[in-house]
């Protein structure tokens, strides 16, 4: 690694000064996506701005909603109890990025701010309505995740922006969720589809009140299936309804072929889980 | 800029006062500064595991950490598991269970055993397999590190 300076603010005014203060600063958080970036040189900071020494910006809040801190590691939102008992998809999703390794260390707004189309974090937050608070150097800003993401690897955030709270709304609480990432293995590896579902529906008239649907992997940023949303929504969630709304979420899909996987296998796998997710949540006997 | 920084960390109990570049990873750091070669160095880049060391009670792996950012912490290598000449409880479990071969993947198994043990005493084999999902074994087809877990649950009850 390049030599580079490093600052550890105590507090955010100071993290947004040092932001305007340095030459080539970049902000650090669990650091498992930039020191990759920086051991092969696709990143070149002349200064790292340390967010961990900030107090509270890993907390987890819960107030019928939850407020997340922008640090908070992924392994603490894989294990917290409040988080598993309201929002286990939240979790669940968690629980499947990285190792036990990497989740100690990677933030979940880490994990939203690399910009990945693929990151575990952004395909269920983004299922859940999420906002996001930042910190600038003209004061607070709040937007929703939905228009955050510009492209792969790419944010609205400008540089002396800082990512501090996101917000979960507290609707989210009534709806049963399931996280589907598929891979060629089940571990330490970024799913080549990712689906997160979030479904308010009532189980023994099968009638849906409202579904989100969020894809991942599939186009240059993390999207979400409004077409398909859009079937499923205020209707009756008949076997038929359900696969018309895969197909509807396959066409939104605009994947790229890579070494993974070919754009049409993503497409395939897009109907299939879409599908296989809501047919797992109306099944389910244990709600999540 | 760019000048060295100054950290107090605590290694295997022993403390550390040290000045290092904010480019310096706690890998190197332990390798090449206090000389404590037990852990690995595999792909550096957070993929194998070799590298992991326990940092204030979690494991991470050193390659993706800078030392300058361990400032202040308590940290635990393999080399401080061993208590006098007896190996520690989970080391003589993978001897026992004859869970090494060439040896290089052991320190990181071993410390993200620790870690699986002191958080969960007696851990179904999902969990096992789930918290161990990092540390990659090129030898012994995992088998006889389950074995391994399985007979530390017994040493350590
Ligand atoms: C072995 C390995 C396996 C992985 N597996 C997965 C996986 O399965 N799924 C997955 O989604 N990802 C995976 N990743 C990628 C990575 O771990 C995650 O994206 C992680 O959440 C990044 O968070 P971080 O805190 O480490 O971010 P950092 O590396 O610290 O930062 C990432 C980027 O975001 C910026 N940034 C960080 N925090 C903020 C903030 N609060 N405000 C503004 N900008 C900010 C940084 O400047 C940097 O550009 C893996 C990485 C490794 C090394
Ligand atoms: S050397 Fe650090 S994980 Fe491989
Ligand atoms: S014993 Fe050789 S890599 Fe595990």
């Amino acid at each position: 690694m390049k030599r580079f300076d490093y600052i550890r603010p105590g507090n955010m005014a100071d993290a947004i000064a040092a932001l305007q203060a340095n030459d080539e600063p970049y902000l650090l958080a669990g650091g498992t996506d930039l020191l990759i970036g920086m051991k092969t040189n696709a990143v070149k900071p002349k200064c790292l701005i340390d967010l961990k020494g900030i107090p509270g910006i890993d907390c987890i809040e819960y107030d019928n909603g939850f407020k997340l801190g922008a640090l908070t590691t992924v392994r603490d939102v894989e294990v917290s109890p409040l988080i598993r008992e309201k929002i286990p998809a939240l979790s669940e999703a968690a629980a499947t990025l990285g190792s036990i390794q990497i989740r100690n260390r990677a933030t979940i707004g880490g994990n939203l701010c690399h910009g990945s189309p693929a990151a575990d974090m952004a395909a269920i937050l983004l299922a859940m309505n999420c906002e996001l608070q930042m910190a600038t150097g003209n004061g607070a800003k709040t937007m929703g995740l939905d228009q955050f993401f510009t492209g792969p690897n790419s944010t609205v955030l400008n540089r002396n922006e800082v990512l501090a709270q996101i917000i979960i709304p507290k609707e989210i609480g009534q709806f049963k969720g399931i996280y589907l990432k598929h891979g060629p293995r089940k571990a330490m590896d970024i799913g080549i589809v990712n689906i997160a579902i979030l479904l308010d529906a009532d189980v023994s008239s099968g009638f849906c009140n409202q579904i989100m649907i969020a894809l991942g992997a599939v186009a240059p940023r993390p999207i979400r299936a409004k077409k398909a949303e859009a079937l499923l929504n205020a209707n009756r969630l008949t076997p038929e309804l359900i696969q018309e709304a895969a197909e509807a979420a396959s066409d939104e899909a605009t994947p790229i072929s890579d070494f993974r996987a070919s754009a049409g296998y993503r497409k395939d796998l897009v109907k299939n889980l879409v599908a296989k997710g809501i047919d797992q949540i109306l099944n389910s006997k244990d709600p999540s | 800029m760019e000048s060295k920084h100054r950290i107090q960390i605590t290694v295997n109990e022993e403390e550390h006062d040290l000045l290092v570049h904010p480019n310096r990873t706690l890998l190197d750091l332990l390798r090449y500064d206090l000389g404590l070669t037990g852990t690995k160095e595999g792909c550096d880049e957070g993929d194998c595991g070799a590298c992991t060391v326990i940092v204030n009670g979690k494991v991470m792996t050193s390659c993706l950490v800078l030392a300058v950012e361990v400032d202040g912490a308590a940290i635990t290598t393999i080399e401080g598991l061993h208590q006098g000449d007896e190996l520690h409880p989970i080391q003589q479990a993978f001897v026992d269970s004859g869970a090494v071969q060439c040896g290089f993947c052991t320190p990181g198994m071993i410390l993200t055993t620790k870690a699986l043990l002191d958080e969960i005493s007696d851990p179904s084999e999902d969990e096992i397999k789930h918290y161990l999902e990092g540390n990659l074994c090129r030898c012994t087809g995992y088998t006889k590190i389950l074995d391994a877990v399985n007979n530390a649950v017994q040493l350590l009850k």
